[in-house]
């Protein structure tokens, strides 16, 4: 387990039995019913489950966007009431990047809302940008660039705060298999020399395996936590070694029930 | 087909019109009376520019007020409109039959309440062009994409900061698409209050024109006015598309 | 429920509001709405105002003509520049020039050459009328996806049946809401026309009973004229709506 020493900090996740319903025109809906988390300091969590399933909600409720219905939320200990910007920096699948601003301008966008001095934004800006092999293109906009490159841009301006949690929903699901591998590794070693506790959201089996040290599989709506498993792999793992493959099968069989009674057939 | 090409072309089909338009003068297929040649035309051009460049002055002159106006009262109200749920489904019906209703209708009265000055000139421009600037900033305001504004509020953003940084300059291309269509409609009711009921402006010397059976001159005031609109329009193209580059 | 609350509470005080403002004033010049059924109602006996019945015939008829001109200018036009690459690349230019000046400056040009009978309002309202149309026309060829042009290609149809199976459906939603707008441009086209300049049809008589000071007759004519128009356009969303359905 990553992280051991368990010491007088509180853990930067705890989700106590949290619960979402919203009101649609055909009558209520369970989104989330009922999960309960911890996550560890350090730690690389993935949520893993077919669409629809409320990952994306439980997600929400941690970042403070969506009030729970039932139970509770902690951030770092502390009940959490609404968006935490000093804890929680998020990123999302189409990237959220502001089309009228520069690459470098967007990764400055948290650093401006804290009054940080133009110098120092843009100093800490390009020292996040080029080692993820942006030189040269923070002046661009996101029109101008691959979608490899928006995501990067999306994860630089998360990181850009200094959080100590990153919440990242499908950040690569717009992207192309090879993209995505590689964006894979490439987190992988951002996550290691950045020290950040991660929750991360996806559907892509392989993903999670390749990421995480912890997979917890949800239901279908109404997404409950169906199983917890534990990726006690070494970095950077071979995605054709055998125990990767085994994992994949054991996920596979949950994962798949799952998305049979997601598209309405019975497994 | 290369743009020099094009240009050409167009140049070329534009000849082309002038000289059968001649040709049809020439051989009385057309009455002068009526269609004036093109030599005429441009031998006009010279004593109608001269008449009409203090008109024009006077027309602008309105025309930037009521835009001024409306502008000011289409953008508040479309960023009203466009950003609370309620309002926008309550209003909404009204400023639609608004838009739909010919707003000449109208002119009658303010005329008869306004006189046949300048106040009535520019009320007519802002009645004409507040309504699609009003529409498009709504619509703008509607667009905007919700994840831009989660992603400003999750790393602290507050309402103010919203608004500053991220509805405003999202907003903007709406604004200005807007602005382009409300200056065309700005002067379109500025010549037609002068057409209707004025003593000055080019509106009111082109109508006069007409009456007295003047081709020529009216010819090349619709030539003088109708270039100057594009100029106009065009520019306001030109900055729309430097302000716009990261679209 | 509360939106329809609302809407009738804004409609009911916009009405007080101005039945408040004009009472004191000058009826000559500030009509109350109370007094608008009143006038409708006598309207039919005044003596000084002209036959209301041809006038609004003559109107129709106007606005009849004008727009299936500019319904078949603007189709026609609207082809031509949108499938021959080549012609559009050189005339499109040429006609966003044109939309930007504003359509009243035709107008004089058109009293001259028409005179001030019916056919310059016609003319009028057929030149505000094939815009929207025309520019529907280019944007709806523009929007064909390729793909399905490429499949039925595919399956042997020929120009001809790809033309009349494929694009025309695909164009036929951006094209019935150029359809509308032309319809309703034609409409203020001749009402324009007949207000600046006319001897006949409804902008006639607005124009009659304004000038001789009859307040109270003009405004009904107008709000009469703007419901008119209003419940035209409402009957073009109608069938907008209708043609989007099936369309898809």
């Amino acid at each position: 387990m990553p992280g051991g020493a368990t010491t007088a900090a509180a853990a930067p996740i705890v989700l106590e039995a949290i619960g979402k319903r919203y009101e649609t025109a055909s009558g209520a809906v369970q989104a989330v019913d009922s999960v309960s988390l911890t996550v560890h300091a350090e730690e690389f969590v993935t949520l893993l489950g077919p669409s629809g399933c409320g990952k994306s909600t439980v997600l929400g409720m941690i970042a403070g966007l969506v009030r729970p219905d039932a139970g509770r939320v902690l951030v770092a200990g502390a009940p959490c009431v609404g968006p935490n910007p000093e804890q929680i920096a998020l990123v999302f699948q189409d990237g959220g990047l502001f089309p009228w601003r520069t690459a470098l301008d967007n990764v400055t966008f948290g650093l401006e809302l804290r009054g940080v001095p133009a110098a120092k934004r843009r100093e800490i800006a390009l020292g996040l940008l080029e080692p993820m092999g942006l030189r040269g293109f923070e002046r661009k906009y996101p029109r101008e660039l691959s979608g490899g490159m928006r995501q990067r841009v999306a994860i630089a301006r998360a990181l850009a705060l200094d959080t100590p949690i990153l919440l990242m929903d499908e950040p690569f699901g717009a992207l192309d298999e090879q993209t995505r591998l590689l964006m894979g590794e490439w987190l992988v070693g951002i996550r290691r020399r950045a020290r950040k506790t991660v929750l991360f959201v996806t559907h892509s089996l392989l993903e999670a395996i390749a990421l995480s040290d912890r997979i917890v599989v949800m239901t279908a709506r109404p997404g409950r936590i169906k199983d917890v498993v534990d990726v006690a792999l070494p970095f950077p793992r071979d995605l054709n070694a055998p125990e990767v493959t085994d994992l994949r099968a054991k996920l596979w069989e949950q994962v798949r029930e799952e998305s049979l009674k997601a598209m309405g057939t019975r497994p | 087909m290369g743009r020099l090409a094009v240009l050409a072309c167009q140049v070329a089909s534009l000849a082309v019109v002038v000289l059968a338009w001649h040709v049809a003068v020439r051989t009385g297929l057309a009455d002068p009376l009526f269609v004036p040649a093109p030599g005429a035309v441009a031998a006009a051009l010279g004593s109608t520019a001269r008449e009409a460049l203090p008109r024009l002055g006077d027309t602008l002159l309105k025309t930037l007020l009521g835009y001024a106006l409306a502008v000011g009262l289409g953008v508040a109200g479309g960023l009203l409109l466009g950003s609370r749920r309620l309002v926008h489904a309550v209003a909404m019906p009204y400023v639609v039959a608004a838009y739909g209703v010919p707003k000449i209708l109208v002119l009658p009265w303010i005329v008869l309440i306004l006189g046949l000055g300048t106040s009535t000139a520019v009320l007519t421009a802002t009645l004409f062009s507040v309504f699609p600037i009003l529409v498009m900033v709504a619509a703008g305001v509607r667009d905007v994409d919700p994840t831009l504004v989660t992603a400003a509020v999750s790393m602290g953003a507050t309402r103010g900061q919203v608004s500053r940084k991220v509805l405003l300059p999202a907003v903007l291309p709406s604004v200005l698409a807007g602005m382009r269509v409300g200056i065309v409609f700005a002067m379109l009711g500025v010549l037609l209050a002068e057409m209707f009921a004025g003593t000055r402006g080019m509106g009111f010397l082109m109508q006069r024109m007409a009456m007295a059976f003047k081709a020529s001159e009216l010819f090349a005031a619709t030539l003088i006015v109708s270039i100057l609109s594009i100029v106009v329009v065009l520019s306001l193209e030109h900055l729309n598309q430097r302000l716009s580059r990261w679209r | 429920m509360k939106v329809l609350a609302w809407r009738l509470a804004i409609l009911i005080a916009m009405l007080a509001v101005w039945e408040a403002v004009a009472a004191p004033l000058n009826p000559i010049f500030y009509v109350r709405p109370s007094a608008l059924p009143g006038a409708l109602l006598g309207m039919w006996r005044v003596p000084d105002l002209p036959p209301l019945g041809e006038h609004v015939w003559l109107t129709l008829q106007e606005i009849a003509g004008a727009y299936v001109l500019a319904v078949a200018a603007g189709l026609w036009l609207g082809f031509l520049l949108g499938l021959r690459r080549t012609v559009g690349r050189i005339y499109e230019p040429l006609l966003a020039a044109l939309y930007a000046v504003p359509s009243v400056v035709w107008y004089p040009s058109l009293m001259l050459f028409f005179g001030l009978g019916s056919a310059s309002k016609i003319a009028f309202g057929v030149a505000l009328g094939f815009f929207p149309i025309v520019l529907s026309v280019l944007a709806g060829i523009r929007q064909v996806p390729a793909t399905l042009v490429t499949v039925a290609q595919s399956m042997g149809a020929r120009p001809l049946t790809v033309f009349r199976k494929v694009m025309l459906p695909a164009m036929a939603s951006t094209m019935v809401g150029g359809l509308r707008a032309g319809l309703a441009l034609s409409v203020v086209g001749v009402l324009v026309g007949e207000i600046l300049g006319s001897r006949a049809g409804i902008g006639y008589v607005i124009n009659y009973a304004y000038g001789l000071m009859m307040t109270r007759e003009y405004a009904v004519l107008a709000v009469l004229a703007a419901v008119a128009v209003l419940a035209l356009d409402t009957a073009g969303a109608l069938v907008e709506a209708r043609v989007r359905r099936w369309a898809g």
